[in-house]
């Protein structure tokens, strides 16, 4: 057995313990979901516990007089952030970097399970109305107290244009009509139902001081923080490092981390190398070529855990042969998805059948991915019609992990077919994304890998965007899709919504308006001297680490 | 005089340059694919979000009024602003100008203290075995790529023996001098500055270390033949005299040339090391502002860049002077 051979299949017990617990965790609320629920507060899943994190046991200034072990935290990302302002961004480095000075109302557990955040009560208070409680005692790292015009202020500066700045994240918290400050709560109006709001409010919507930024410019915003998270900015190098205090006053109590750096090393080699010289404590997307020398040496480990993201290849449902459904069935069947998370991602994914991930609201356990086939695709390409059929599958470079691998697996494997001939066309990301988003689906390419981060663990906020009439970035029209959704998303039931999309999901399955290729993987590098568990949806909490 | 009104000449030729730097960066903007709106606007977003941050951005205006209204910013400081960072552009830049600055004189520095020594032996041992060795340098020097060199040396001396940092910056030079003032351990500063810069110092100079050995070899060989070397030593003065004052000065005249010409190129060209390194330089903003499509920043970055190579090469123009009053000015 070659030390590759053992690295690898300790990964893959890794991984699979991880992905394991994510399932397990998502059967919490009894319905194979995570836990998000329609009331929360008073005895709801969604609020049973603050969080599950290894917390200091001991606080400096404890009733029983003991001190806290504070200690020294370095995380290594491949990017930094791109400016400081919690609601001026859109990806994901920055995100891991502001949330550690600034909260949504809500908040999400490790597995993806909504839990409190700066409201520890909330309720749908009519179809298109949802209060929020906000707790009491927040301050905000100026000492300011937290007041719920603040919170509205945030709100509407996130999804109103003409308030502050025109937010990227405008569409995140759903369409938002009016925000009404109260005593102690917040009044959220919508234009219409807005079934997922309580997914959106946990994922998005990091609130400020409305005085501090009405007081500063955006190029101090973009360098400084004052929100009421665990941790205070204390030093600001753009795209170099960021560093952090812990926040005394932190409303579920100070981080057992003292002081906190953001850095970043674009080439993972680099990153390696500083957490196996003890550089770093957390290090981002450890390729799958490095992952031996992080698992052999005796001072850092591996941490891989499924992410939110999908991988998969849109075939646009009016361009021939992908007008045939026959035609697109046999592209499914085409392509050896084990063979690919095998040999190519060394283990670093999981299959899909289908637009959601398990176990994301809506996701149908019934629904397999596509077996590999030839023969069968061979068959299907005939009853098409389209026997002979030259194709391109035009990818990004770089944007995913081994996007570029992928597309000439998938490409080969097709092209391996008899009655099918297909190649590659690399495309630079930003390049492929004008073609993507112009807003007329004549634009896109006929046939393209791209892959769907989804935040919100909810089907809609994968089918939405992606497969229905009219989105940005859709590749199909299809009346019962769309049906499907505009259901979903005026149903008031979470469980009858739940059914819809989950009919939604297998029949998407068989329309095959996609190749479903992977569920990608989070790896992370974690050193032996922390105790760190990663999180599905990307995110990076050092207040839940713990030193061993 | 002479000088005086060289040297005016080429000020005005450098600020030519360093417009037509200007015109090529803002036309690039319009010749590469993709759009900065995409790094701002999430996937999803819709067209009218997409047109709001154009005009936010000012894309929605003609190209003359664009390109007049960069040029008039640029005449007062001012490089524009990043969207995509929420911060000013040439704030950003001149941050990241002193770590670079400093691992280019860093690296030059490697480069003079070794090669010129390393070539003058080598050219006064001729087919000596110090000779070969330095020729073998010389040849892998100018052969190794820098990702591998790199690589090869933080594998070695950091994560193997221990005895440098992978990569980052930790201190600047600043702070080692400011530690002389501030009362701060001034050895300790030192020590951990040079953990942090000699890898990514040697790395960035090993090329040109090799470039500058093999062109004072052969110029103190040519000169150590020329005839007033011959009169030199028939009048009987020490052979060191007769090398490092009269042969090695005339030798320096074409090494400063490239000395310049390099110097320019590291300002500019240290983007791999710096990528190898994590060294928040230039090279890594430039890297950093074409992937988020942070267009000001990227301008602002390479026109610094452009204007840095045309500075230093007007100084090595002056420094001729020093090192050969010879030199007639026209």
């Amino acid at each position: 057995m070659s030390r590759e051979d053992f690295d690898r299949r300790s990964f893959l017990k890794l991984s699979g313990g991880a992905a394991a617990a994510v399932t397990l965790a998502g059967c919490t609320g009894g319905d194979g979901t995570p836990t998000p629920t329609e009331s929360g507060g008073d005895g709801g899943d969604a609020t049973a516990t603050p969080t599950e994190t290894a917390t200091p046991t001991e606080t400096e200034e404890g009733g029983d007089g003991g001190s806290m072990e504070t200690f020294d935290m370095t995380v290594t990302q491949a990017q930094m952030d791109s400016g400081l302002d919690p609601q001026d961004h859109a990806e994901t480095p920055t995100d891991n970097i502001v949330t550690q000075a600034y909260e949504g109302l809500l908040d999400r557990d490790k597995q993806g399970g909504i839990i409190e955040g700066l409201s520890n009560e909330w309720e749908r208070v009519e179809p298109g109305t949802v209060r929020f409680a906000l707790r009491e005692g927040v301050t905000f790292h100026n000492g300011d107290p937290l007041t719920p015009e603040d919170v509205a202020f945030s709100i509407r500066r996130i999804v109103f244009d003409d308030v502050g700045i025109p937010s990227p994240q405008s569409t995140d918290l759903g369409a938002v009509s009016e925000v009404v400050p109260g005593d102690g709560e917040v009044t959220v109006n919508f234009e219409g139902l807005n079934p997922i709001v309580f997914q959106l409010f946990a994922t998005n919507g990091e609130i400020m001081q409305q005085s501090w930024v009405e007081e500063n410019d955006t190029d101090y915003i973009n360098r400084n923080t004052n929100g009421t998270g665990p941790f205070t900015a204390t030093s600001y190098d753009s795209g170099n490092e960021v560093v952090f205090e812990r926040f005394e006053d932190f409303w579920e109590g100070p981080a057992a981390v003292g002081q906190l750096t953001f850095n970043s090393a674009s080439e993972s080699s680099t990153r390696v190398n500083r957490l196996l010289q003890g550089e770093t404590d957390i290090t981002v997307n450890v390729p799958p070529q490095e992952i031996s020398r992080v698992q052999n040496s005796d001072v850092a480990s591996i941490n891989p855990v499924p992410s939110t993201r999908v991988i998969f290849c849109q075939m646009r449902y009016d361009v021939e042969p992908f007008t045939s459904q026959e035609f697109r069935q046999a592209m499914n069947y085409a392509v050896d998805l084990d063979s690919i998370i095998e040999n190519v991602l060394d283990g670093f994914g999981a299959p899909t059948g289908q637009p959601t991930l398990e176990p994301f609201v809506g996701h149908n356990p019934d629904v397999e991915p596509y077996p590999y086939d030839p023969e069968q695709a061979e068959q299907l390409v005939e009853e098409s019609g389209f026997a002979g059929a030259e194709i391109t599958l035009q990818t990004p470079i770089g944007r995913y992990l081994k996007d570029v691998e992928i597309a000439q697996a998938v490409a080969s494997q097709i092209n391996s077919l008899s009655n099918v001939t297909c190649e590659v066309q690399q495309r630079e990301f930003s390049s492929l994304v004008q073609d993507l988003t112009t807003g007329n689906i004549e634009d896109k390419p006929a046939f393209n890998l791209l892959g769907w981060g989804n935040g919100e663990f909810d089907a809609a906020q994968t089918i939405i965007p992606l497969l229905t009439t009219g989105a940005t970035l859709t590749v199909l029209e299809n009346d019962r899709v769309d049906q499907f959704m505009a259901d979903a998303q005026s149903e008031a039931d979470p469980e009858a919504r739940e059914e819809i999309l989950r009919e939604a999901n297998a029949f998407l399955h068989d329309l095959a308006p996609w190749v479903f290729l992977h569920r990608q993987f989070s790896v992370y590098g974690v050193s032996n001297r922390i105790e760190w568990q990663p999180r599905t949806d990307e995110a990076i909490d050092p207040y839940t680490a713990s030193l061993r | 005089m002479a000088l005086g009104r060289f040297l005016l000449k080429r000020v005005l030729q450098g600020i030519l340059v360093v417009w037509g730097v200007i015109t090529v960066v803002f036309a690039l903007r319009f010749v590469t694919p993709g759009s900065p709106i995409n790094a701002i606007a999430p996937l999803d977003a819709s067209q009218e979000t997409r047109q709001a941050i154009a005009e936010e951005l000012g894309l929605d205006q003609p190209l003359y009024v664009q390109y007049a209204n960069y040029l008039f910013d640029l005449l007062r400081g001012d490089m524009g602003f990043s969207y995509i960072k929420g911060q000013e552009a040439a704030g950003l830049v001149f941050q990241k100008l002193p770590a670079t600055l400093e691992l280019a004189v860093a690296a030059t520095v490697v480069a003079i203290v070794l090669s010129i020594p390393l070539g003058v032996l080598s050219a006064t041992r001729r087919n000596e075995p110090v000779d070969y060795g330095a020729t073998l340098f010389s040849l892998g020097g100018i052969s190794t790529p820098n990702f591998w060199l790199g690589i090869m040396l933080v594998l070695v001396f950091s994560v193997q023996l221990n005895v440098f940092k992978t990569s980052g910056r930790g201190v600047g030079f600043e702070d080692v001098v400011a530690s002389v003032f501030t009362g701060d351990p001034f050895l300790d500063t030192l020590i951990t500055w040079l953990s942090f810069i000699t890898l990514p110092a040697i790395t960035l100079g090993t090329y040109f270390t090799a470039l500058i050995t093999r062109l004072t070899r052969s110029g103190m060989l040519d000169q150590l033949g020329q005839s007033y070397v011959r009169a030199a030593r028939a009048k009987g003065l020490p052979e060191t005299l007769v090398r490092y004052k009269h042969a090695l000065r005339n030798t320096l005249i074409p090494v400063i040339t490239v000395l310049g010409l390099q110097m320019g190129t590291l300002i500019g060209g240290a983007v791999i090391t710096e990528a190898v390194f994590a060294w928040p330089g230039l090279g890594t903003l430039v890297i950093q502002s074409i992937n988020l499509r942070d267009w000001p920043t990227l301008q602002g970055s390479l026109i610094v860049i452009g204007a840095g190579f045309v500075v230093v090469n007007i100084l090595v123009d002056a420094l001729y002077a020093y090192v050969n009053p010879q030199v007639v000015y026209d």
